[in-house]
């Protein structure tokens, strides 16, 4: 049948074929031999736009065209048939993962390590969110950031520094040109593991198993993995008219000057995080927040502290607040209209720059889940159980798509686990989501993990008890401005075990580490007691708490 | 009524109906013999404190607080802190900060406004004493029987009777013997904090932390810095680790006379100081014998900083008085499990008690636990084992637990399992800095559930890195449970939790991507 197909059909439709095939085989051979001796038989290929897609793609070209031998007809022939064929055929797999993030980056390798032949289809860059967006990016801001504070501190500490200047086109061009290493060190890695990348974007179709289409060519797999992460959610220009002049996180990364003047509104972590960052690298920041504090979902001594941190920094905080109407102003700049609960509205003019941090929704509408019937919930991320599984057998979720704890390790961690359920033989593995350590990057940092003092109080009642301790780092003891350091330690029951940890201060992003793996162990207050501190830290005030 | 005259009465009482004045002398206002006498004042007893510097031989005096305070931990870190923000200066310029390639820090400066720190914590100790009730005397102490204890200073003198005496009188550092001119021209950590001007070009001899701290601080703020060493650098800590510590000193800048030993000090014509050394012959890791090289090296110096072990300094405490007995060689005095001396009655701790670990939290938990024996009916023995540390090099080194080699030999090389890393810090990565240093090993037991040993982390916030892993390894943990902890990305720190490659492996432990 498709042979046929293959046969009726246009020139330009051969030709696209013939494209996929070429893709399909640069994947499929290492080494390239054979897609380059049919190339450099070719002559009709040397300058049409299959050449031009051909030197792109392999850039040790110039030095194969020398070996122009020639290849019998016979065998030409049935190369150029075999090529532009086998694409038609469905693809068979033990494993295919959607999206290269890092869910999926490291069940896949995982998998692969394991010995199950595996492909990974992703649209964009590898790396997902994280690197490309996210996590790596925004960590790359906030040391950029720190400078800021460093520099502050200079002469508090005998440094001679006149008034500097600060380029961020600098530090843009060094974060892309960092970021696009890292790509490549996951193409090298997913080579290295023999796994297959598929570029482009997956959509399931139909078949008697579970089929993902991708660019026209079909894949099946016994075991399919949906790990297609989530992107920034932004209000419709019908719920907030001139939504679409303002950008998401994912703008920000985009950014090619630091604005004058920015407005970011959300109270969650990433708007925290982009705010302190513009503000510190001397951008006018204003934060626009629904409610009174930030981070509402965190322990109360972190949001009040939070927010008070913010606003002793100069980040304008528009509490009680919601953005109604966005314009632009004949300069070019945008005009942000503010609605504050009975208060007048409150119109911010000249900003450079909107940044919507409302939260994040998952991207799984393209995936066409509706054919297989992979159940979703309210709010659109993909059900699973504990143990990844959807609705439908052979299918997984997991990472951001899921909506439980959007973070990079976990998402690593239930990949890995996954994989060793499904190829390692290990049929009970699955990520445990309780204490899971998070870092929020604020100035000064944040760091939490287990339940808030709330949530112990609503699970234990009485039976808690909560060891604080409030400082000022020793890093601050010769300098002006000051950034106390605010730790909380909740702990349950007569063994008085530790069930949440929240700290905000210098260092406090690298101090929870190895506190997460005692407190995962079940680690109680007299343990944190017996261990001897280190001098002078700040963590040492966390084992001699009293 | 009554309760005007009840404090009244009982001081009277106390005064005059019971033997002893003090329930408790502590000789020594440090950070361990502070703790002890402010754990016992809280049980309501009547405690004195007797501090007392004795100037250092280039005149260098200080208040309250012992070495930590004064010339340790809190001056060396606020050093460190400077050192790390003139690195950063370099940093800076990659993350888009319009700055001078090299930043220069004016010494005085800095060195006053860390004095001014330190005096405030000075004071912070005499107000807590204040708030405790427990009796301050600066003044020398000596001992005239177990119980009776002589205070004098060049104005005053007392005698106070005390039923438990606490020595915690610390280390000094050392000056070397028979090296002509060490002591008249040289200083010591003692001093270097309270230097008024620059050091300038330095000299730092010895191959302890104290040695590779200063030289790392001194390099970090621009200054010509180079490292005498006899023969090894930080013995006792983790070899490898220890390898890799001074060549990141090396890779900063520092200069190494490795395998060297000071001859002579001599002040020049020019009042620089010519420092003599000579080389060891045949530097070979196996055989350190003592022959040296008859030829000798010489160079100038601004300064030239001893630092090459610390000793008691217990002879005008005029111990055998009291009969408590000293180590021959080192001169600290011997304790017991409970911290008791030969003396009944007399307790050491802190870095003056035979074969302790030199550390403030250690002295500091030992003395708040002996006050908790002798008040409070505690039997809580101090543990020694586990105890972590950190050194503040540039690239800081996190330890705890076993190193390799003690690991090796107390088990077997069979049954330990060693978990490694070369990983790169994210805030390298933009500066392109070199991290060719920061490695992670963690020691375990082989079999099982893979139980840690030990765990050692070459960093930066190494210090703030190893703290919860030490609460980790005292609840016992284990390589699986490392494994079972999420990690937080993206740390340093997260690293210690994704080892997976192992040394007897072989293979690449190079740590790539997420």
């Amino acid at each position: 049948m498709r042979m046929n197909r293959c046969r009726s059909s246009s020139k330009r439709e051969r030709q696209s074929w013939l494209q996929n095939g070429i893709n399909y085989w640069r994947h499929r051979i290492r080494g390239y031999e054979l897609a380059l001796c049919t190339d450099a038989w070719n002559p009709r290929l040397r300058t049409g736009a299959l050449y031009r897609h051909f030197s792109r793609l392999y850039t040790g070209y110039d030095v194969l065209r020398k070996v122009s031998f020639k290849l019998p007809e016979v065998v030409r022939r049935s190369l150029w048939t075999i090529i532009a064929v086998m694409p038609l055929l469905a693809r068979a797999f033990d494993l295919l993962v959607l999206g290269g993030g890092s869910g999926g980056l490291a069940c896949a390798r995982r998998a692969a390590e394991l010995g199950a032949r595996t492909a990974l289809i992703e649209r964009g860059p590898l790396g997902g969110t994280c690197v490309n967006v996210g996590c790596v990016p925004k960590k790359v801001m906030y040391n950029t950031a720190m400078h800021a504070d460093f520099i502050h501190n200079h002469t508090d500490y005998g440094f001679t520094v006149s008034n500097v200047d600060f380029s961020w086109r600098k530090i843009k061009e060094r974060r892309d040109a960092y970021i696009k290493r890292l790509n490549g060190i996951y193409q090298s890695n997913l080579e290295k593991d023999k796994i297959e990348i598929i570029p482009g974007s997956a959509s399931f179709s139909d078949g008697s198993k579970p089929t993902v289409e991708v660019n026209g060519q079909q894949y099946t797999a016994s075991h399919i993995v949906i790990a297609t992460g989530g992107r920034p959610d932004v209000p419709t220009e019908t719920e907030i008219p001139g939504a679409d002049f303002g950008i998401t996180s994912d703008g920000f990364f985009n950014l090619e000057d630091l604005p004058r003047q920015a407005v970011v509104v959300g109270a969650g972590y990433i708007a925290v995080e982009l705010a302190g960052i513009f503000n510190h690298l001397g951008c006018k920041t204003s934060l626009v927040i629904r409610y009174d504090e930030v981070l509402r979902k965190f322990d109360s001594m972190i949001s009040s502290n939070c927010t008070t941190e913010l606003e002793s920094d100069g980040v304008a905080l528009l509490k009680r607040s919601q953005v109604c109407n966005v314009s632009r102003n004949s300069s070019g700049r945008l005009v942000v209209t503010v609605v504050r609960g009975n208060a007048a509205d409150h119109i911010l003019s000249d900003v450079d720059c909107l940044v919507w941090a409302i939260g994040r929704k998952p991207n799984c509408q393209d995936l066409n889940m509706s054919k297989l019937g992979i159940s979703l919930d309210s709010t659109g991320h993909i059900c699973t159980d504990e143990y990844q599984n959807t609705n439908h057998s052979g299918i997984y979720a997991l990472g951001d798509v899921c909506g439980k704890a959007l973070l990079t390790p976990v998402a690593i961690a239930a990949g890995r686990k996954l994989a060793n359920r499904l190829f390692g033989g290990e049929a009970n593995a699955k990520l445990d989501y309780k204490n899971i350590p998070t870092v929020v990057f604020s100035h000064p940092p944040i760091a939490t993990i287990g339940l808030t003092e709330g949530e112990a109080e609503a699970k234990y009642g009485q039976n808690i008890k909560v060891y604080r301790s409030t400082f000022t780092p020793l890093y601050y003891a010769v300098t002006e401005h000051k950034r106390k350091c605010v730790m909380k330690l909740v702990c349950a029951n007569a063994n008085e075990q530790v069930v949440g940890l929240h700290m905000q201060g210098m260092g406090c992003d690298e101090i929870l580490q190895g506190f997460a793996v005692a407190i995962q162990m079940g680690a109680t207050k007299a343990n944190f007691d017996a261990t001897l501190a280190i001098h002078p830290t700040s963590a040492e005030e966390l084992v001699t708490l009293r | 009524m009554a309760r005007l005259v009840r404090p009244f009465r009982s001081r009277w009482y106390h005064r005059f109906s019971e033997k002893y004045e003090y329930d408790l002398l502590v000789i020594g206002g440090g950070s361990g013999g502070l703790a002890c006498a402010k754990e016992a004042a809280q049980y309501g007893k009547r405690v004195a404190v007797m501090d007392y510097v004795k100037p250092s031989p280039q005149g260098s005096v200080w208040g309250l607080g012992g070495t930590c305070v004064n010339v340790g931990c809190v001056p060396k870190k606020l050093m460190h802190h400077a050192a790390l923000l003139g690195a950063g200066v370099r940093d800076a310029r990659s993350y888009g900060w319009d700055l001078p390639a090299e930043a220069t820090v004016d010494w005085s400066t800095l060195a006053s406004k860390l004095r001014d720190h330190v005096r405030s914590l000075n004071w912070g100790h005499r107000v807590q004493l204040q708030d405790k009730h427990v009796k301050y005397f600066n003044l020398r102490g000596s001992f005239l029987d177990k119980h009776s204890i002589r205070g004098v200073s060049s104005t005053k003198e007392v005698l106070l009777l005390a039923e438990n005496v606490v020595l915690a009188v610390g280390l000094r550092p050392k000056f070397p013997e028979n090296v002509p001119g060490a002591v008249e021209h040289g200083i010591t950590s003692d001093d270097i904090f309270w230097l008024q001007k620059s050091p300038g070009k330095s000299l730092v001899v010895g191959g302890g932390y104290v040695a590779l701290e200063t030289a790392g601080f001194l390099r970090g703020l621009g200054l010509d810095t180079t490292l005498m060493v006899r023969s090894c650098c930080l013995r006792g800590f983790d070899q490898e680790m220890a390898t890799l510590v001074s060549t990141s000193l090396r890779e900063e800048g520092v200069k190494f006379l490795s395998g060297c030993r000071p001859q002579r000090v001599q002040r020049s014509q020019e009042g620089r100081l010519q420092v003599t050394w000579q080389r060891r012959q045949n530097v070979s890791e196996e055989e350190q014998k003592d022959e040296w090289d008859e030829k000798e090296g010489q160079e100038d110096f601004d300064t030239v900083m001893w630092a090459v072990g610390r000793q008691p300094v217990t002879k005008d405490l005029q111990l055998e008085k009291a009969g408590v007995q000293t180590e021959a060689t080192t001169g600290k005095v011997l304790v017991g499990l409970h911290d008791e001396t030969s003396c009944p009655g007399v307790y050491a701790i802190g870095d003056v008690a035979e074969g302790r670990p030199e550390l403030t939290p250690v002295a500091i938990k030992a003395g708040r636990l002996l006050a908790q024996r002798l008040f409070a009916g505690s039997t809580t023995l101090m543990d020694y084992t586990n105890v972590p540390t950190t050194v503040f090099t540039p690239l800081e080194l996190g330890s705890v637990g076993l190193t390799e080699e003690k690991a090796v030999t107390l088990l077997s090389p069979d049954l330990i399992e060693v978990y490694h890393a070369y990983y790169k810090p994210l805030e390298y990565s933009v500066p392109n800095r070199n991290s060719n240093q920061c490695y992670i090993k963690v020691v375990c037991e082989r079999e099982g559930k893979q139980r840690i040993l030990g765990i050692h982390f070459l960093g930066p916030n190494a210090g703030e890195v190893t703290q919860g892993f030490a609460l980790a390894l005292r609840c016992g943990a284990s390589y699986s449970d490392l494994k079972s902890t999420c990690g937080i990305h993206p740390t340093c720190a997260e690293e210690l939790i994704k080892l997976q490659i192992t040394k007897r492996s072989g293979k690449d432990p190079t740590v790539t991507g997420c």
